[in-house]
């Protein structure tokens, strides 16, 4: 599972951020699974011992110790003994879609959809200001994140999320970009769902040249509007997935 | 241009003359820096290590953003492929007083060039072999602000590869901060913009960092640093 040519890291600038929060340990699993996730660490690669671990995400070495083993119980990564010892990356990661749809049993109807114009909002705003102030490299930049048709379903969630940073990074808003990760990753692996819908994904590269092209027209409503349709037709084939699942 | 028109001008030369120091200081650091990092680099012995180039960049970067009233948000040096393996890259990167390590599990990812090589601020200088500045952007992968990122070219030798870069980050608001007040004696709507015509900082309220901006009819154009212009006037596009 390789990156696309144009790369991912702007989802994981998060990945890498230092830890300050509560759940250290389950925070530091997390981050590597984000990283398995989007490619960045790959099957079969060593990772760092428990102290560099540490060092590199500013936690104490026995919360990366404990993160490993949690890692290793998971199935994430294996251990081998002796010379050529160390922690890798498990061959088989388990897929995230089993993670996606159990966080997707999980959710009550209401925080799917409150979660949809939470980041309905953030995102339209982005959009409507970006309109405002897009130029010829920006819409190269938002344009080179639009999925071909033939990209499997992990990699057009990140362009997805991808495209709609790059309109947040036009708007050159920092509290909105800020947010807007922040939804992002509340989202978690719930949006990788839909992504393997043939209509859906249909759907969203129509949303996708809209928005671009409104951007690109400084036409700030219609750009807000091609925006809140995106995060709805998101919104909406989770519920309906919901319900057709665990009902 | 008449003695009289030149002394009541010269509070306003001096403004801008003071905003373009401060902006050539942070370029010409940045040059003896990168300078001195590739002494330092071809002076290591053949292998270089991530351990060596910390030790190396380190001591540098807590004295810039410990500066007091300084400017530089962060700063630090990213390898270019090849200085410690093919693809991979090796960020030595802090920010902030209590120098928070950027990025740095990135440096166990085999393909960690990746992250960086599409940024402007990386392949510029890298593919130019020049100095570069890159923003106003909204800078995900370090401060998570508006800013401005310095960033210059580092070789080991004078004729070999680019083998990586140093560069410093200044927030916008650091800068407004320092501007403002310059920018005031030069004009109500006098403008710091970058190359694009972006406005960075303005005098003008109806002007915002970020906004595309055009210089009025006429108005006195002063240089900046490398790249950078003050408009004694400006409009919003």
């Amino acid at each position: 599972m390789l990156l696309t040519p144009q790369g991912a890291s702007r989802s994981l600038a998060a990945v890498f951020t230092p830890i300050r929060s509560r759940g250290l340990v389950d925070e530091v699993c997390s981050r590597i699974e984000q990283a398995v996730e989007t490619g960045l660490l790959t099957s079969g690669q060593r990772l760092p011992n428990e102290t560099e671990l540490a060092a590199a995400l500013g936690v104490s070495a026995v919360t990366a110790r404990e993160a490993l083993s949690q890692l290793r119980t998971s199935g994430i990564i294996r251990t081998a003994r002796g010379r050529s010892g160390g922690s890798f990356i498990a061959d088989d990661v388990l897929p995230s879609r089993d993670r996606a749809l159990e966080q997707l049993r999980q959710l009550t109807r209401l925080q799917i959809s409150d979660l949809g114009l939470h980041y309905q909002a953030i995102a339209a705003a982005c959009a409507g200001v970006a309109a405002r102030r897009s130029d010829a490299a920006d819409m190269a930049t938002l344009r080179s994140f639009i999925p071909t048709a033939e990209a499997d379903p992990l990699h057009w969630r990140l362009a997805v999320s991808e495209f709609l940073l790059e309109v947040a990074a036009i708007a050159r808003s920092a509290r909105l970009a800020r947010e807007l990760i922040r939804l992002q990753a509340d989202l978690g692996p719930l949006t990788m769902l839909p992504c393997a819908d043939p209509a859906y994904r249909r759907t969203t590269a129509g949303l996708l040249d809209d928005i671009a092209a409104a951007v690109e027209g400084r036409q700030s409503s219609t750009a807000e509007v091609a925006v809140k349709a995106l995060v709805a037709a998101t919104t909406d084939w989770l519920l309906n997935e919901q319900s057709k699942r665990y009902h | 241009m008449s003695e009289i028109t030149a002394s009541s001008n010269t509070p306003i030369l001096c403004a801008a003359a003071g905003l373009d120091a401060v902006i050539t200081d942070i370029e010409s650091r940045l040059t003896e820096w990168a300078t001195e990092t590739g002494t330092a680099l071809a002076a290591l012995s053949a292998k270089v290590s991530g351990t060596a180039v910390d030790k190396l960049v380190r001591p540098v970067v807590e004295e810039l953003v410990r500066t007091p009233d300084g400017y530089i948000a962060g700063a630090g040096f990213l390898a270019n492929a090849g200085l410690l393996g093919p693809e991979r890259s090796y960020i030595a990167w802090w920010q902030g007083e209590d120098l928070e390590h950027v990025d740095a599990l990135a440096n166990f990812s085999p393909n960690s060039i990746s992250r960086y090589v599409k940024s402007e601020w990386f392949r510029v200088p890298v593919d130019t072999g020049q100095p570069h500045v890159t923003g106003p952007y909204v800078d995900f992968l370090c401060t998570d602000e508006y800013v401005l990122t310095f960033t210059h070219p580092v070789f080991c030798r004078s004729d070999g590869p680019v083998s990586g870069i140093v560069g410093m980050d200044v927030t916008v608001q650091r800068l407004e901060r320092g501007a403002l007040p310059a920018l005031r004696r030069i004009g109500e709507r006098a403008t710091l913009v970058n190359a694009d015509g972006r406005a960075i900082v303005s005098a003008a309220p109806d002007i915002a960092a970020g906004d595309l901006t055009a210089a009025e009819e006429g108005c006195s154009v002063y240089p900046v640093g490398r790249k950078f212009q003050i408009w004694a006037g400006a409009a919003a596009l």
